[in-house]
């Protein structure tokens, strides 16, 4: 009989997560203790027996009173066709059971990422859903608090998910236990899961122009010379694998010398030093909003810029990759799992 | 409200066309106007889905529903009865609809719907009846399914095809569980049907009310005989006895002006063999049931009156099974109590002079009781009396002598209304008898189909030597009714069903379509003897031939084993998805680089099967 009934029946309604108070909450701490002994975080996870849980919905229990009320009725009555019709769909609601359960298992879930975000944004977080194997998966909802989407997963296919969640101060954002559940094909049972995809989002600092920083203009060390570039030109060198084509001196190609590669000058370029230093006032949050609204403008005007905080200092750079580090920085500076990932 | 939380487009189709089956079988049970409130939501949600009308405002809506709650009570005088709720329970329903935006909407209209179902087999437990319901559950479910597809879906069938897979597997399970529920007795009294609608015989009789009922086909009551069946013209289905004539009109005894010594029917020897067969009969909101006589039955709550007629206490308010012996040869010459004669012969004072002449005149003739019976019924043989459905209204007094020298066209219930005065003027006790008589032979499964158009009136007459005897006046006007049934013997006037045209009973004698209609006809005996017999005895009787006992244990043991019979299928097929677990054409692509990779010396941390993160 076990396997019967490995769908289990498990009611966590009374359990939820905005009360407060002594019993309450540990009640809470023990039941999230215990869920994440059952349902571990894993970055992609299969829907297993073990992992769902299953009960009526509440159009069930309006269901299943309107059955009550059908077979009181038909004990009334004695009428023989209204017991039939009444343990018809009381039976049909039993194997609407294995239908719903089997609705939500195998299907494998996957946290994809998040790209960051400023503190105060939504994250996109993706997921994608895989469908275990010849069963399509209809109307998966996946929910947040305050986000939700619902989809189908045709059988043997995968489908990518986007899901919204407002994140909170800067630093790793964790949107928490994922929601997914099902109610087809009946609506009258609701078969779920709280899966953690090891989800989170980094969440950059608030850019908010400050005050002018104290050391403006200052440690402007030696301009940086010639680097290739687009301007004037400035001599040649030997074609190296990976020069571009159009840097190419084609025209002395022509005339049978051998590949060269046009070197051009640039301008002289401003380097600046984003320094925790070169303010007075402030907290550390205004410094950080401070110093990321700086940071954007100068990666916006294509200076080099470098970063100083205490204990943590980022050689001068340029272009996407400097820029995502010095915001890394500042997201998770004085955070204690700064590096995790 | 979010999309998320609106009823389905698809849902809302499925949804009105549902309503619109559930309503259908009610219809002639309700007044009109129920049905346009209905028919009106209906529009109007179609409207609102269509055109983006507004929802009706509640300050409409409340008074609308109100309004409906005092028409109801308005058009059937109560709101006690099963008709009166259905009726509310329809307009429930309608006014639901137009208000249905939200999907947990839709869930209340289904329950809703689903308790319309019960209703109409409260009505009726014949095989369309569930054909029509199986089709009706199958539309409630798909609007279910249809109501939990991810909104915007394109229309499909596919919901209809998934629902009745579900249906079906849960077919089993029901079975059992039908086979299995103890039927216990009714828990509270609950409303029951109102008269209108139910035609059948009454209590008394009326000249004109017989002929009345003859124009119906509706069935009055099926029988299966174990044996032969006796022949058509012994066939006198008798139900009620009436020996009270009262303001021009001939009526049962009440219970209440019998004496209690006279309540309980004398024992009588019992003699020859019985026919045994098996009555269903259809409401008749009545509490005698028809049988031949002389007839017992061995059905639990089923008793004999002293006139040797055979009842049950509760009025028949929807089918009802019962089995009978008759004795046609058990003996009636038990005396009459004092009572008795008294009451049979009572007849008002002055009334019929003419007729009261005539029998004194016969009498004189005919001294002899069995005589006088038959010169009366030869005077009836002998003049020119019609047999029609369609006799001139006789009104005012003294009816039997209009009857017998002016009109002379009559009924049954005239001819039989007119001897049982005529016998008891001539001081004999008489009395009329009302049932069925003759009914149609269904060779196929051995039973006969009475209709209420074998509606007939006979009397009995007590005669010294023989005691209660059948004498039959319309038989000696036209023989034709007894031997071959109505229609036969109203074959020359044509007004045989007159009234309904296309009614399948007109055709009778085509042979395919008889054939086709008597073959339905077994089918249908079949089904309502098993629905209608289904009670407790029946569960247990079954259950001692299968099991051989009715012992918690083996109870248990048919529970689990059919259900564990039934779910391992199913549960199996749930979960058939796990053996197949294959990698999708990404995981094989990073599966292949990563063996590439490390080919050439650079090992990758990537892992090669499901369920597991593949991070390089």
């Amino acid at each position: 009989m076990g396997t019967l009934w490995s769908p289990c029946f498990v009611i966590v309604s009374t359990l939820s997560p905005t009360e407060s108070g002594g019993v309450r909450s540990r009640v809470r701490d023990r039941y999230q203790r215990w869920l994440s002994k059952r349902l571990p975080a894993e970055s992609s996870v299969v829907l297993k027996n073990r992992r769902l849980f299953i009960f009526v919905s509440k159009a069930g229990a309006l269901f299943l009173a309107a059955l009550l009320l059908m077979l009181l009725t038909a004990i009334n009555y004695q009428n023989n066709l209204a017991y039939g019709l009444t343990f018809w769909l009381g039976t049909m609601l039993m194997v609407g059971i294995h239908h719903t359960h089997g609705n939500l298992l195998n299907l494998k879930l996957t946290g994809v990422g998040a790209p960051a975000v400023f503190a105060g944004q939504q994250a996109e977080f993706q997921l994608r859903l895989d469908a275990g194997g010849k069963r399509a998966h209809q109307s998966v909802r996946l929910s947040w608090p305050g986000s939700e989407c619902c989809i189908d997963v045709p059988a043997r296919d995968t489908v990518n998910v986007k899901l919204y969640h407002r994140v909170g101060e800067r630093g790793w954002f964790y949107p928490g236990r994922l929601r997914v559940e099902t109610c087809y094909p009946l609506g009258l049972l609701r078969c779920w899961s709280f899966v953690d995809l090891q989800l989170r989002a980094l969440v950059y600092p608030t850019p908010i122009p400050g005050p002018p920083p104290r050391s403006q203009g200052l440690g402007g060390d030696e301009g940086g010379g010639s680097s290739a570039g687009d301007d004037d030109l400035s001599g040649f060198r030997d074609y190296r694998p990976g020069d571009s084509p159009r840097t190419i001196d084609w025209r002395g190609y022509a005339r049978e010398q051998p590949l060269q590669t046009r070197l051009f000058a640039q301008p002289q370029q401003q380097h600046h030093w984003l320094d925790w230093k070169d303010y007075d006032s402030g907290t550390e949050a205004q410094r950080l909003s401070w110093l990321c609204h700086r940071a954007l403008i100068l990666d916006a005007s294509g200076d080099e810029y470098g970063l100083r905080l205490s204990g943590l200092e980022l050689p001068l750079g340029r272009g996407d990759r400097h820029r995502e580090q010095v915001l890394r920085a500042l997201a998770l500076f004085g955070l204690a799992d700064t590096e995790a990932s | 409200m979010r999309f998320a939380d609106q009823i389905p487009r698809n849902a809302l189709y499925w949804l009105l066309f549902c309503q619109f089956t559930l309503v259908l079988p009610h219809l002639a049970r309700i007044p009109p106007w129920v049905i346009l409130v209905y028919v009106g939501a209906a529009a109007w949600r179609l409207r609102m889905l269509k055109a983006g009308e507004k929802m009706l405002p509640v300050v409409v809506r409340l008074p609308l529903a109100i309004g409906a709650g005092v028409g109801v009570y308005w058009s059937f005088g109560s709101l006690l009865g099963l008709e009166p709720m259905v009726a509310l329970l329809l307009i429930a329903a309608g006014l639901k609809l137009v208000e249905t935006v939200a999907a947990k909407d839709g869930y209340v209209l289904i329950a809703l719907g689903f308790f319309i179902c019960v209703t109409q087999f409260l009505f009726s437990q014949e095989l369309p009846t569930l054909l029509y319901t199986l089709v009706n559950t199958l539309l409630l479910i798909t609007t279910l399914n249809a109501l939990n597809e991810i909104p915007g879906k394109r229309a499909s069938w596919a919901p209809l095809g998934y629902s009745a897979k579900l249906l079906l597997q849960a077919v089993p399970l029901m079975l059992v569980l039908f086979l299995l529920f103890p039927r216990i007795g009714p828990l509270w009294n609950v409303p029951s049907k109102s008269q209108a609608g139910v035609t059948g015989m009454s209590d008394s009789m009326r000249p004109g009310e017989v002929s009345e009922l003859s124009r119906s086909s509706e069935l009055a009551f099926r029988a299966q005989f174990e044996d032969v069946i006796p022949p058509k013209p012994e066939l006198y289905w008798r139900g009620v006895v009436m020996s009270i004539l009262e303001d021009g009109a001939w009526r049962s005894l009440r219970w209440r002006e019998v004496p209690p010594d006279q309540r309980l029917p004398e024992p009588r020897p019992l003699t020859g063999q019985p026919i045994e067969y098996r009555v269903i009969l259809e409401a008749t909101l009545q509490n005698w049931l028809f049988a031949l006589p002389y007839a017992e039955s061995s059905t639990p709550g089923v008793a004999n009156a002293a006139d040797a007629r055979l009842f049950t206490p509760r009025a028949i308010e929807g089918q009802f099974g019962y089995q009978v012996s008759t004795w046609p040869e058990a003996q009636r010459n038990q005396a009459l109590s004092p009572w008795r004669r008294r009451t049979e012969l009572a007849l008002p004072t002055g009334e019929n002079p003419k007729a009261a002449a005539l029998v004194r005149s016969l009498q004189t003739e005919n001294p002899e009781p069995a005589a006088l019976v038959s010169a009366t019924l030869s005077y009836f043989r002998n003049n020119p009396f019609f047999y029609t459905l369609r006799p001139p209204a006789i009104e005012g007094r003294d009816f039997v002598d209009q009857f017998l020298f002016e009109s002379r066209r009559g009924f049954c219930e005239h001819y039989a209304y007119s001897f049982a005065v005529m016998m008891r003027q001539a001081g004999l006790p008489a009395r009329v008898i009302g049932g069925y008589q003759g009914g149609e032979v269904n060779p196929l499964n051995n039973t006969v189909i009475v209709r209420q158009f074998d509606a007939h009136a006979w009397t009995e007459v007590y005669l010294p030597d023989r005691g209660w005897t059948r004498v039959d006046p319309t038989a000696a006007v036209a023989p034709d009714r007894i031997e071959w049934g109505i229609e036969e013997a109203l074959r020359e006037e044509g007004s045989f069903l007159a009234d309904s045209p296309l009614s399948m009973l007109r055709f009778r004698g085509v042979g395919l379509l008889d054939w086709v209609r008597l073959r339905y006809e077994a089918v249908a005996w079949r089904w309502q003897s098993f629905i209608i017999g289904f009670d407790n005895q029946f569960q247990i009787d079954l259950l001692q031939r299968w099991l051989g006992g009715t012992e918690v244990a083996k109870l248990l043991a048919l529970i689990i084993g059919s259900w564990a019979l039934v779910l391992l299928p199913i549960t199996w097929w749930s979960y058939r998805g796990r053996q197949s677990v294959a990698l999708n054409s990404e995981e094989r692509s990073l599966n292949a680089l990563c063996k590439r990779l490390e080919r050439r010396g650079f090992p990758v941390a990537a892992v090669k099967h499901r369920g597991s993160s593949a991070v390089v």
